[in-house]
């Protein structure tokens, strides 16, 4: 780990293919209301983007 | 944010935007009045979410390397809007991912630095593809 959090040596990303760990995970709103993540694919497919922070 | 300025393209597709920030509802609540969001935006402090879908924490110099800083730089001059605060982990990184109604990962662009974002034309050609 180097320094503010940082890598020491360079990571490779790794998407799975199925979203099925992501599916029954619930995470709270702005409000605080949870939501399962899986609902947003049920009817429809969803695009999820993962912020690299609240800048 | 550009992407959910774009989200339009993204529901005329089919598809709905959904926003997951690393940090607290109370911080997700601030960045929503800051840049005018009337989406939900989901928190996800421990970052469960983005070890599963596979998001890396960046290297120095994927953070804040020459080309990162410069691209950084063009992007907040063409949105007219700084970058805020760092709110969560500073080095970890983020992406978009396209899941179908089975489940399945249609699409995904994981940010493989800090400058690394997919483009609202890149994720709209994604959607007519699926």
């Amino acid at each position: 780990m180097g320094i503010i959090g940082t890598a020491g040596e360079r990571q490779h990303t790794h998407p799975p293919e199925r979203a099925d760990d992501l599916a029954d995970m619930e995470l709270p709103d702005q409000d605080g209301a949870e939501h399962r993540l899986g609902d947003y694919w049920k009817d429809a497919p969803a695009v999820l983007v993962w912020l690299r922070h609240y800048g | 944010m550009q992407l959910y300025r774009e989200r339009g393209a993204f529901e005329k597709e089919g598809a709905q935007l959904v926003l997951i920030g690393q940090a607290t509802p109370r911080h997700a609540a601030h960045f929503r009045r800051r840049q005018g969001i009337d989406l939900t935006v989901l928190a996800d402090e421990k970052r469960r979410s983005y070890k599963a879908a596979g998001a890396k924490v960046a290297t120095l110099n994927e953070l804040v390397g020459p080309k990162v800083m410069a691209k950084g730089l063009i992007s907040s001059m063409r949105s007219r809007q700084p970058q805020g605060r760092t709110i969560g982990h500073p080095a970890q990184l983020g992406g978009t991912m396209i899941i179908g109604r089975d489940g399945s990962v249609a699409w995904s662009h994981m940010s493989e630095d800090a400058s690394d974002n997919a483009t609202p034309e890149e994720i709209v050609a994604a959607l007519r593809g699926i």
